[in-house]
């Protein structure tokens, strides 16, 4: 049984940034899409070295929206 | 042939026309819609009136050259309180109107003050609001997708961690 952890913050401006483990490859970034479509427009998305690694190892991506 | 007319300052409101006399030391009673004045003269009490939205004052026409009458044996004795010189009609209005205007500005002030206070509380709840949907809104869709959510605080930032347990080869 694996994982799947992703931590969102969302700062006094609204501003949010998530992270997440235990997703593999491009599926995290879907995941993400999904939970926060809508609610801000995408500032920039970090791969880490990890998402280029294929779906055997965890990955970990970062997401940030952009400053309201 | 022409001609330049100037008003004096209509006194409308009533709250500041009363502060404006007590200002300036000149006593008063309210009656119905008048304020009477300590100021006297040969018809009585000198007051203001409500007359169309704003307060006139009301005296006896000769009270203008009171001081002559002053000077006369049963010439009615008026004058500023506050000093207890004589002051005319034309110069206690003066006096009331100079005071009028500087509380009116006062108040204006204060107005502006507390309208920006307010827009500033408003845009502040703008902001939690707004916050506190993208929050709940990222919970439901996480719950509705199987994620545990816990929530922290942490200097001030919502932290969610959303927790999912699945079954890979």
């Amino acid at each position: 049984m694996a994982e799947q952890r992703i931590v969102i913050t969302i700062d006094e401006n609204g501003i949010i940034n998530a992270s997440t483990e235990g997703i593999k490859g491009e599926m995290c970034l879907d995941e993400l899409q999904k939970l926060l479509s809508e609610l801000a427009d995408l500032d920039s998305i970090t791969k880490t070295d990890e998402f280029y690694q294929g779906n055997e190892l965890k990955v970990q991506n970062k997401i940030q929206n952009k400053k309201q | 042939m022409s001609a330049v007319v100037k008003t004096a300052t209509p006194f409308i409101n009533k709250e500041l026309l009363l502060q404006a006399l007590k200002n300036i030391g000149c006593n008063f009673t309210l009656q119905g819609n008048d304020i009477l004045t300590d100021r006297k003269d040969y018809y009585g009490f000198q007051k203001f009136s409500l007359n169309n939205g704003r307060y006139v004052f009301l005296h006896d026409s000769s009270a203008e050259i009171g001081s002559f009458y002053m000077t006369q044996p049963n010439g009615y004795p008026w004058g500023n309180i506050k000093n207890q010189e004589y002051k005319s009609v034309s110069e206690f209005l003066k006096t009331v109107e100079n005071e009028y205007q500087s509380l009116y500005q006062k108040k204006l002030k204060e107005l502006e003050l507390k309208r920006l206070e307010e827009e500033k509380r408003r845009l502040e709840q703008e902001r939690i609001a707004f916050i506190e949907k993208q929050k709940s809104t990222i919970i439901a869709r996480a719950k509705e997708k199987g994620y545990s959510v816990k929530e922290e605080n942490v200097k001030g930032k919502i932290k969610l961690v959303l927790v999912r347990n699945t079954y890979s080869k």
